[in-house]
């Protein structure tokens, strides 16, 4: 089954059409990148996967159900969503912000202490999100989105901001969640390590599909 | 149970950023202390005819410093982007609405307190035998502010202008509560008994305004 599939996906703010007919399907335990230069897309359709904005039009499908229905409830479950902000309160802690998220979404509290030591938070947890730094920000951000075991993972460029060491870190994260069969979609664009982690591209070009996935690790014209 | 556990998380996560960084409640409780000192300074000592002005008064205080406290919300989940996690809870989104509803109905009915009590040092509104009457109006009243300003507050999230659209969207929906409920207090502060239908079109409004956004919310939290 596929993890994610779109067809003929547009979307409109007024006059400006940011994604035109996006088709494309992404199977279980892949890592898809999203690939383009700035403004092309990317942020739109990793939004409207995250349920965060409608399409104006065309099909989403979310692990083979509709996620603007009434599965949607159900589904946001299934989803893990790190945009250009972490997506905390700065007046919070981290571990006080992890476990907001856990209890929105019924996890165990156990949860927020693995994705502490998973994410080298543990030394900050009683910080609060307003006294870090822009990558430890990310981290918790990234930390908030892992917490409740999502299987899809969707990310806006999560490697800025990040260091040498957080970024390894990531990679690995991401590589250990495709292993247990969960999906990545990523956008970043000039990442190596996002290339390197990739087993498909699509890359978006003022709100057009350019390329469609194809074999493994490799981007290939539509 | 997943909608009330969220709903609870919600407003718990609230009360709990009000307590810490007292921004809220403090910017409305200094805001509300500088108007009814300025008014106790300002008017002429209150007269039988001037009297049943002071309720109205008070709730346009209540109507001002409500959005402030709104505002002051609407900053705290927009900061750092934390609107996206509350738009990614796994229930229908009213419920999410309740929670916020609910946080924001708690700091209005603090501050209800406290300007009411400003009220009485400041301009010797006596609130005696009109305190049940009262708090029926503070209640009522204060549902039918938060619910409203909730749903504003999030519709104007997104807006280029939010700082501008909100009151201009607040002031002219909440006017039946701040007509209804500075009527009703000034009914009871002169002894007199608040008509039911009053009562009646506070609960209607109420009603109105809880259930409209708790079916819309789903797309009031998406861009």
């Amino acid at each position: 089954m596929s993890a994610v599939e779109t067809q003929e996906v547009e979307k409109r703010y007024g006059p400006v059409r940011a994604l035109r007919d996006v088709s494309f399907s992404v199977p279980e335990g892949t890592v898809t990148l999203v690939a383009g230069p700035n403004g092309a897309g990317k942020s739109t359709l990793l939004r409207i996967l995250a349920c965060l904005t409608r399409p104006t039009s065309g099909l989403i499908r979310i692990l083979g159900r509709d996620p603007f229905r009434k599965d949607g409830p159900a589904l946001r479950s299934e989803l893990g969503w790190l945009g250009p902000e972490p997506g905390l309160y700065a007046d919070l802690t981290v571990e006080e912000n992890l476990a907001f998220v856990a209890r929105l979404h019924g996890s165990d509290s156990g949860r927020v202490e693995s994705v502490l030591e998973e994410l080298g938070l543990a030394a900050m947890r009683h910080r609060r999100a307003r006294t870090l730094s822009q990558g430890y920000r990310r981290r918790t951000g990234l930390a908030r989105a892992l917490l409740h075991q999502p299987r899809i993972l969707l990310l806006d460029e999560p490697w800025n901001g990040l260091d040498e060491e957080a970024s390894e870190r990531l990679t690995k994260v991401l590589q250990r969640h495709r292993a247990r069969g969960g999906t990545v979609l990523v956008a970043a664009h000039a990442v190596p390590a996002a290339r390197e982690l990739a087993d498909q591209v699509l890359r978006l070009e003022q709100g057009v599909l350019r390329m469609l996935p194809g074999g493994p690790r490799e981007e290939t014209h539509g | 149970m997943t909608g009330p556990r969220i709903a609870l998380a919600v407003l718990w996560k609230d009360i709990r950023l009000d307590l810490r960084t007292r921004d809220r409640l403090g910017h409305m409780a200094v805001f509300s202390a500088l108007v009814v000192v300025l008014l106790s300074i300002a008017l002429p000592t209150p007269t039988a005819e001037t009297r049943p002005w002071l309720p109205v008064l008070l709730w346009v205080v209540l109507l001002f410093a409500s959005l402030l406290g709104l505002t002051r919300s609407l900053q705290t989940e927009t900061e750092e982007g934390a609107l996206a996690v509350l738009t990614l809870a796994p229930c229908d989104r009213g419920w999410v609405f309740l929670g916020k509803g609910a946080a924001n109905l708690i700091a209005l009915l603090g501050i209800e307190v406290w300007t009411a009590g400003l009220f009485s040092v400041f301009l010797g509104l006596a609130w005696g035998p009109a305190l049940p009457e009262a708090i029926w109006a503070g209640l009522l009243g204060g549902v039918g502010l938060a619910a409203l300003g909730t749903m504003l507050t999030t519709m104007a999230t997104s807006a280029r202008f939010r700082e501008f659209l909100l009151p201009v969207l607040l002031f002219p929906l909440a006017l039946p509560v701040l007509v209804i409920a500075s009527r009703a207090t000034a009914e009871a502060l002169d002894g007199r008994s608040v008509p039911g239908l009053w009562w009646g079109a506070l609960a209607l409004y109420d009603w109105v305004f809880v259930v409209i956004p708790y079916l819309t919310f789903d797309y009031l939290l998406e861009d």
